[in-house]
């Protein structure tokens, strides 16, 4: 077995004070919330840490809430927060239907979105489909706060944009517009998922284009979204996204970046995504059409 | 014994439920001694290196470090120990053979430190060229694992290893019959294809550990998560030069075994450190280390098959290599076993089989439940569904032409069949409705096995009748979840007359059970239950004589129900009887039995005391984009004589299903140039609840027909082995792709359908 | 033993199956091995230590959680609950039962940590369908008995809408 060593632990309760932390001990400090991620990288002895700023008593760094047309999930809201959550469940219930799956029950009820998402492990289904909802994360220091993009904060396996000095505060998601018909399609045998799509079809409505959003992930270093691929498909109408499937997900396949590991090697990944991306264009076209698809799948998870 | 069983057949509760439930059970790890210390290994880095420089000074001066050791550090014993060679050192001596080989020991007060100094220990290696694959151990010219010939170890079937001298090869085994090149050659349709196996871990759930302490007296006690204590005990004596009285070894429950811990494994070092400070010594590892500890032997099987137009199979060849990594460990008789019965359940006047154990620098390859049957299997059994194909033949049908009878002749000298294989296989298929075909999206696969025990091997039991009528069982064979305490108690409550509740069996101790070979091959219900039945049937007599003498009887008159003597004039509780024998309250009756049959004339030198056999058939369906395959349906039947207790033997065999499910459909260990890459729970992927098949069924033959109490024969391993050709002829009659690689994982399979159809996208 | 080269040390103070605790734990200790080491509950086991089998299993307010991963300091004002708080005194947990008579206990080794996820599901879904019942159970491994009984067992329990 292996025991963690030594270390000291701050739990301000105001970013200011966590910042401060940061900044005095540079390198050897750490932000932890749920610590299913780093203290496993610290047991494994892959990271030196001297210090854990726990930043869990800040007050709302948890909370889930709504800032009119967005919804703001805390960072460090737990998974299983977001699962029940009624203002997820109400406004993007496809957010609070794949937190459920998200690793174990335990790591659920521990873990945290604003740490999955530090931790930008290539195989998340949060990221993934937080892509897909045009997420922000907020990142705060004591110079300001700033905005960036999900794709723009992840840049690799285990790589973020984050400034040592930053403190990722929370997440910015846009739910999609009602009417929207969405799916989450997540397959793999292994402990994380080899692959993850989301899938969501908003049809033209007051004063808005149609627009289609599809972000596939836990493929390659980290999620991607197929802009060309989305504009053509915005252009069909449900019936023509069902009989265009196929051809959509070869697109995407073609497009996609993959990378061998030991979850599956990069030719079936982009295999994968071509099966899958086909699979959420059916399930989504059917689901638009006001139908509930009851293909099951083995080893998939379809939110 | 006559009239109706009355605790034999039932399945009463297991005697360890109540603990195991509460948190109570004890297992090595949760010891506690007074004083104890805590050892960390480090391991070897490198897949081959000759240790250059060990500078272990920082690691010393970690306050509440009570030691550092390398190889040269221990003194006073023989490094080596193995259970075929005695190949293995404690640390290693000069050279690593594998990465993760243990180096150097720490030994401190507490975990921390010992963690914290084990990682401040510092080895220079100089790398040297390995062999990693079999193909890369049996090329010519291949590095050598060991170099020069190792020293044989303390087992009669053992006693003569065939090594090919220059080679990594360390034994080889061998078994013919009649002129299977020429019957082959001559037989109208012959087939020939090669299988691999791949490597797997147990993953019992709780990894290996040992605590030792030596006394005043130089006497050694281990408590160890071991499924044979006393051999561990005569290894142990041998490495310190101990007499075999002044070496106790104490097993309390094991978290799973599956043959993983079998023989010596942290044993000896843990006993070398004890006596290097002077104080009881903990080592524990954890699941990543178990990986570098034992797996199971990866191998590579070629099987040649002959029939005749009708469909009789005249001959079969095999060859086979398997992998026993860096230490023999018990390899040579895997080999053995597994190729003995590599034909199986059936019929083959003519054949030839042959296999080797190839060294490698790698894991140490080891016993693991099937024992080189599913290697084998694996091979044949898909064979077989391709010569039935060919031949245009219904599978079962053409299993069913070839079978061995029951009491026919498997080899001479060796056991007859004790069992009925068509009856199995009947049940089988008419479980799986074989005759009323598949679902055009499902495919259904069926295969048998049948697999040797061990013999000659010896097992003693002895059975304390107290004072007050209830009664202690003396028996050695260790409880890793399989129930064999529970069936140790049925089988002397049956015999004893009295319920099973008033049956206390005590904890495997050398000290104190008598001698009992191992707790493997399936061999403990038939074996150490038969010892125990005598030492029962022997207080059992005792009781009736003094009975009979009290009461002026005949003892044939007399007989044994509800605790008492019944059948003269009076009735005599077993109080009364013992207070007659010994004029008061107190003394017991001891009763002693001992099963030792002798060596035979058969190929492995003993007769194996009963023929282990099981059929499984299963039916699939498959997601041709992705690979996927999900077992729809199972259904396992084994012929075991007569189940003691019918919940556990269904217990055991639904894991030994899973289990097999394991390494057909999700585990294997992924090795990159001799570096393992996915020794933890997260890479390697082992049966989750969501992976149970919607349909499970286990079935049992129960003929009475075995050698052990009550017409048992063994069980646990058998119904693992049918599962990977089971489901993969079901894949293969679903697909037409056969493949030939386990396990068979959604990308495996994926790349053997596009293989097939090389212009699909 | 105290590892008095911690920079920090905490003062917790907890319920473990009911009783109260008052515990000074470094920043470092691991839940698992103060349960088991300073408190002498040796029911949850440490396996995968990643996670991942769920060996390590214990209810804090309510929810499972990886012992082997979870740090002690975060108990503090919390209600711990493991394996040899099931029962009540002798009057055992309907799940404890249940796993004896289906005969879902083999090696034991996993037991402490099912018998915690399942109370943890049935006290969220009293009555879960065998599907729920894997589902909750991905992240408690078992190498002995298959699954079939655990299931079976679990969802007798529910079954009978006991809780």
């Amino acid at each position: 077995m292996t025991l963690l060593r030594p270390f000291a632990l701050d739990r301000p309760e105001t970013l200011e004070e966590a910042a401060a932390v940061l900044t005095e001990h540079g390198g050897g400090a750490a932000l932890y919330a749920g610590g299913t991620e780093l203290l496993l990288l610290m047991k494994e002895g892959l990271v030196r840490v001297q210090r854990l700023v726990d930043v869990k008593r800040v007050r709302g760094l948890a909370d889930i809430r709504a800032e009119d047309a967005t919804v703001v999930i805390g960072a460090t809201a737990r998974h299983r927060a977001v699962e029940i959550s009624a203002l997820l469940r109400e406004r993007c219930p496809l957010v609070a239907g794949v937190a459920r799956h998200v690793a174990n029950v335990r790591v659920r009820h521990v873990g945290t979105v604003g740490g999955n998402l530090a931790f930008a492990d290539p195989h998340s289904d949060v990221a993934t489909l937080f892509l897909a909802l045009d997420a922000e994360l907020v990142l705060w220091r004591r110079a300001g706060e700033r905005r960036l993009s999900l794709g723009d904060f992840l840049l690799g396996a285990y790589e973020t944009a984050r400034r040592d000095d930053e403190i990722l505060t929370g997440v910015r998601l846009h739910p999609w517009p009602a009417g929207t018909a969405s799916a989450y399609l997540k397959f793999g045998v292994h402990e994380r998922p080899t692959l993850g799509v989301a899938l969501a079809v908003t049809p033209a409505g007051a004063g808005a284009p149609a627009a289609v959003r599809l972000s596939v992930g836990c493929v390659g270093p980290k999620p991607q979204r197929f802009p060309e691929i989305e504009r053509q498909a915005a252009r069909m109408g449900v019936a023509e996204l069902a009989a265009r499937a196929p051809a959509l997900a070869q697109a995407a396949a073609d497009a996609v970046e993959t990378a061998s590991d030991l979850h599956g090697a990069a030719d079936y990944k982009r295999d994968m995504t071509r099966v899958f991306v086909r699979r959420a264009f059916e399930i989504v076209a059917a689901r638009a059409a006001g139908e509930e698809p009851r293909a099951r799948y083995p080893y998939t998870v379809i939110v | 014994m006559s009239g109706p069983l009355r605790v034999v057949g039932q399945s009463v509760r297991r005697l360890d439920a109540l603990e195991k439930v509460t948190g109570r059970a004890r297992y090595v790890t949760d010891l506690e001694l007074p004083g104890m210390l805590h050892a960390r290994l480090v391991r070897s880095p490198y897949a081959h290196a000759r240790i250059v420089r060990v500078d272990t000074r920082a690691a010393a001066a970690v306050p509440s470090v009570r030691g550092v050791a390398a190889a040269g550090d221990l003194t006073g014993c023989d490094p080596y120990f193995g259970p075929a060679f005695r190949d293995r050192p404690m640390l290693a001596v000069d050279v690593v053979r594998y990465e993760g080989e243990p180096v150097v020991a720490v030994v401190a007060d507490d975990e921390a430190a010992a963690q914290e100094a084990a990682a401040l220990v510092d080895v220079d290696y100089e790398e040297l060229p390995s062999v990693t694959t079999l193909e890369e151990a049996l090329a010519p010219g291949a590095p050598l694992v060991h170099a020069g010939q190792p020293l044989a170890g303390h087992f009669a079937d053992l006693s003569t290893l065939r090594a090919k001298p220059g080679t990594n090869i360390c034994h080889q085994f061998d078994f013919a019959r009649g002129r299977s090149a020429e019957t082959l050659a001559a037989a109208p349709l012959t087939l020939e294809d090669t299988y691999t196996f791949p490597r797997v871990q147990h993953y019992s759930m709780e990894p290996h550990a040992a605590v030792a302490a030596w006394n005043e007296q130089g006497e050694l006690t281990v408590w160890a998560s071991t499924q044979n204590p006393y051999s561990v005990r005569v290894e142990l004596a041998k490495m310190f030069g101990s007499p075999l009285s002044r070496i106790r070894v104490v097993v309390p429950l094991l978290g799973g075994g599956f043959g993983g811990k079998t023989y010596a494994k942290l044993e000896p070092i843990v006993s070398a450190l004890a006596r290097m400070t002077g104080r009881a010594v903990r080592l524990a590892i954890s699941v990543e280390d178990a990986f570098r500890t034992v797996r199971r032997c990866d191998a590579r099987v070629r099987v040649r098959l002959g029939f005749t137009r009708d469909g009789l199979l005249v001959a079969a060849e095999c060859d086979a290599d398997f992998d026993v990594g860096a230490y023999a460990d018990i390899g040579p008789r895997i080999i053995q076993k597994g190729t003995y019965t590599a034909t199986g359940p059936y019929r083959v006047p003519h054949l030839r089989l042959h296999s080797n154990a190839v060294y490698t620098n790698t894991t140490p390859g080891g016993a693991f439940r099937g024992f080189g049957v599913p290697q084998l299997a694996w091979g044949v059994e898909s064979l077989l569904d391709e010569a039935a194909r060919r031949l245009d033949r219904d599978p079962v049908d053409l299993r069913r032409q070839n079978l061995l009878a029951h009491g026919e002749e498997f080899a001479p000298g060796d056991t007859p069949v004790d069992g009925k294989f068509e009856e199995s296989l009947n049940r089988a298929a008419q479980a799986i409705r074989w005759t009323q075909g598949a679902a055009a999206d499902r495919g259904r696969g069926v295969a048998m096995m049948m697999k040797a025990s061990i013999g000659p091997t010896v097992s003693e039991a002895m059975v304390r009748l107290h004072a007050d009528g209830s009664a202690t069982v003396l028996a050695s064979t260790v409880e890793m979840g399989q129930g064999a305490r529970t069936v140790m108690a049925q089988i002397a409550a049956e015999v004893l007359a009295i319920p099973v509740e008033r049956v206390t069996v005590a904890t495997p101790d050398t000290a104190i059970t008598p001698y009992d070979q191992t707790t493997s091959s399936s061999r403990s219900t038939t074996m150490t239950g038969r010892a125990v039945q005598e030492a029962a049937a022997d207080v059992r007599g005792q009781l009736l004589h003094v009975a009979a003498r009290r009461l002026g009887v005949p003892a044939a008159q007399l007989r044994l129900e509800d605790g008492s003597v019944v059948g003269g004039a009076e009735t005599l509780s077993y109080p009364d009887v013992l207070r007659e024998r010994f004029g008061m309250g107190g003394g017991e009756l001891i009763g002693r039995g001992i099963v030792a049959p002798g060596r035979s004339a058969a190929a492995l030198g003993g007769s194996t005391p009963f023929w282990e056999m099981a059929v499984g058939a299963a039916e699939v369906a498959l997601d041709a984009e992705t690979g996927a395959i999900t077992v729809e349906k199972y259904v396992s039947v084994a012929d075991v004589g007569r189940c003691i207790n019918p919940l556990l033997c269904e217990a055991q065999d639904e894991g030994a299903v899973m289990q097999g499910l394991g390494h057909t459909l999700l585990e294997e260990m992924r090795y990159d140039r001799g570096q393992l890459l996915n020794a933890n729970l997260v890479d390697y992927r082992v049966p989750r609840a969501e992976d149970l098949p919607p349909a499970l069924e286990c079935h049992f033959v129960e003929n009475a027909d075995g050698a052990g109490p009550f017409g048992a024969k063994g069980a646990g391993e058998g119904s693992l082995v049918p599962v990977s050709p089971a489901i993969g002829n079901a894949l293969t009659r679903l697909t037409g792709v056969r493949l030939r690689e386990l396990p068979l994982t959604p990308e495996r399979v994926w790349r053997a359908l596009r293989a097939r159809r090389p212009t699909k996208t | 033993m105290p590892d008095t080269r911690t920079p920090s040390s905490f003062r917790v103070a907890l319920t473990v199956n009911a009783r109260p605790v008052t515990l000074e734990v470094p920043a470092h200790a691991l839940l698992l091995d103060v349960l088991r080491d300073r408190l002498g509950l040796k029911g949850a086991k440490r396996s995968c230590d990643i996670q991942v089998c769920g060996a390590c299993t214990v209810l804090v307010d309510g929810a499972p959680v990886s012992a082997c991963t979870f740090l002690a300091v975060e108990v503090d004002g919390c209600e711990v609950l493991t394996v040899e708080g099931l029962a009540d005194g002798d009057r055992l947990d309907p799940l404890q039962e249940a796993f004896m008579q289906h005969g879902a206990v083999q090696c034991g080794f996993c037991t402490s940590g099912m018998l915690m996820s399942a109370r943890a599901l049935l006290n969220e879904d009293p009555s879960p369908t065998r599907e729920r019942v894997a589902h909750y159970l991905r992240g408690n491994l078992c190498r002995c008995t298959g699954y079939r009984k655990l299931v079976d067992a679990i969802v007798a329990c529910g079954n009978q809408g006991t809780t």
